[in-house]
């Protein structure tokens, strides 16, 4: 083997890369010649140095939420093992529910119905790539400014981080046939969208539901109108509506 | 897809997104076009997870980001944008000040370098020297010969050196 012969194998030979015979033709002309030498320590040092260059790099931990909650979101449409009576089926329960009286809002219930999709469709497209936050911070002195002038009212904006449900940021939405703010908070690798709008039509009272694996936590306070929606157990979702009504948000009768 | 079937996709790929977001981050540089071709490559690895064979999800979920990369970077050739090295994301700071002169003009030039060597090449160099991919591994990832991997690293390593001033080549 030559010089032209170990110049064109030696970065696979230090990729343990060679077959072995061929390694060792290498390893032997290495041993007699020092320019082959000096160029074997150029592609180590240069091996190195394009390590540090690339370091591994952890995920944003927004990532890893956005990720896992848009697979969530879609896993119920991939594949095809879901059987196509399901839909109707959703469609029956959620009458089924709305008989058995589990909407409490003096409104149309059927109207109800209506926003919670509405709503579950807001937080599962707010789960694609660029449509989380219009204005990222997990300060609510950042976040709650962001939005007079874009909204007509003045949503609360409180950061429950010390909770675990920090602030990731806020958003507009539009649902229900108006403008809303979303107000966006993590849980462990969960988000939660909270969106907000004032309640026009007076209607106070409260409600929960699920859907596709989400669950929705809706109340109304002081002529604004909320809905929590996340995929997180509803325990902690509700938990999660009690500390925001606590922070000053109280809905009645819960 | 039922439950069970998204708790092992959860499991077999989830644990990969740090090295996924890596290998997206230096294919595509900007932060946020990286998360974005990152959960695409979820997305489609969802979609695709039938075809998933053995428990091996790592090199197909980065067969997966690579493909997502290539075509984030074909919707973004008629931008024609020049991108600039990223120092804060490439490397950590220059070290003590005095051996950090040398040291830190040199490391700028391989950084420049690196910047304009051709996307296959910097590709196979990441899932060489990050991912540490057998040759084998980054032919199945890129979709290309072995010989096409080992071409492309020996062409792309050659560059670098070349960048990186005269060496001892003349002798020999």
């Amino acid at each position: 083997m030559n010089c032209r012969d170990v110049e064109a194998r030696i970065g696979a030979y230090l990729d343990r890369e060679l077959a072995a015979a061929e390694a060792a033709d290498v390893a032997a002309h290495l041993q007699g010649c020092t320019a082959c030498g000096a160029l074997l320590d150029r592609h180590r040092a240069l091996g190195a140095a394009v390590r540090e260059a690339f370091p591994p790099l952890r995920a944003p931990d927004v990532l890893r939420m956005r990720v896992r909650d848009a697979v969530r979101a879609a896993a119920p449409r991939a594949g095809a093992d879901r059987p196509a009576w399901w839909r109707p089926l959703t469609v029956a329960a959620a009458v089924v529910l709305v008989v058995a009286g589990t909407w409490r809002i003096a409104s149309d219930r059927a109207a109800a119905t209506v926003v919670s999709e509405e709503v579950l469709a807001a937080h599962v497209r707010s789960l694609m790539p660029g449509h989380l936050t219009d204005v990222a911070s997990t300060d609510q002195h950042t976040v709650k400014p962001w939005f007079d002038g874009r909204v007509d009212f003045s949503p609360p904006v409180t950061d429950e981080a010390a909770a675990g449900f920090p602030l990731l940021g806020g958003r507009l939405d539009y649902v229900a046939g108006q403008t809303a703010a979303a107000l966006v908070y993590g849980r462990r690798l969960h988000r939660i969208n909270l969106f907000v709008w004032p309640e026009r039509g007076g209607a106070e009272g409260s409600a929960h539901d699920e859907r596709n694996g989400y669950f929705l936590e809706h109340w109304t306070s002081g002529g604004m109108s909320y809905w929590a929606v996340s995929d997180l157990n509803r325990a902690e979702l509700q938990s999660f509506v009690r500390l925001l009504q606590a922070a000053g948000t109280p809905a009645p009768g819960r | 897809m039922g439950p069970t079937e998204l708790a092992r996709f959860e499991e077999l790929l989830l644990p990969h997104l740090d090295d996924a977001y890596s290998l997206a981050r230096y294919l595509v540089r900007d932060e946020h076009d990286a998360q974005d071709v990152v959960q695409e490559a979820y997305l489609r690895a969802l979609r695709h997870f039938g075809t998933l064979r053995g428990s091996d999800g790592r090199a197909w979920l980065l067969a997966i980001v690579g493909n997502c990369a290539r075509t984030w970077r074909r919707g973004r050739r008629a931008d024609a944008v020049t991108t600039e090295f990223d120092e804060e994301l490439h490397g950590g700071e220059a070290g003590d000040a005095e051996a950090g002169l040398r040291q830190g003009e040199a490391r700028a030039q391989l950084h420049r370098a690196l910047d304009r060597l051709p996307a296959e090449f910097r590709e196979a160099l990441v899932l060489r020297e990050l991912h540490g991919l057998s040759y084998r591994e980054i032919a199945e990832v890129t979709g290309c010969p072995i010989g096409t991997v080992m071409s492309r690293l020996a062409r792309g390593r050659q560059r670098l050196l070349e960048a990186l001033g005269p060496g001892e080549r003349e002798a020999g």
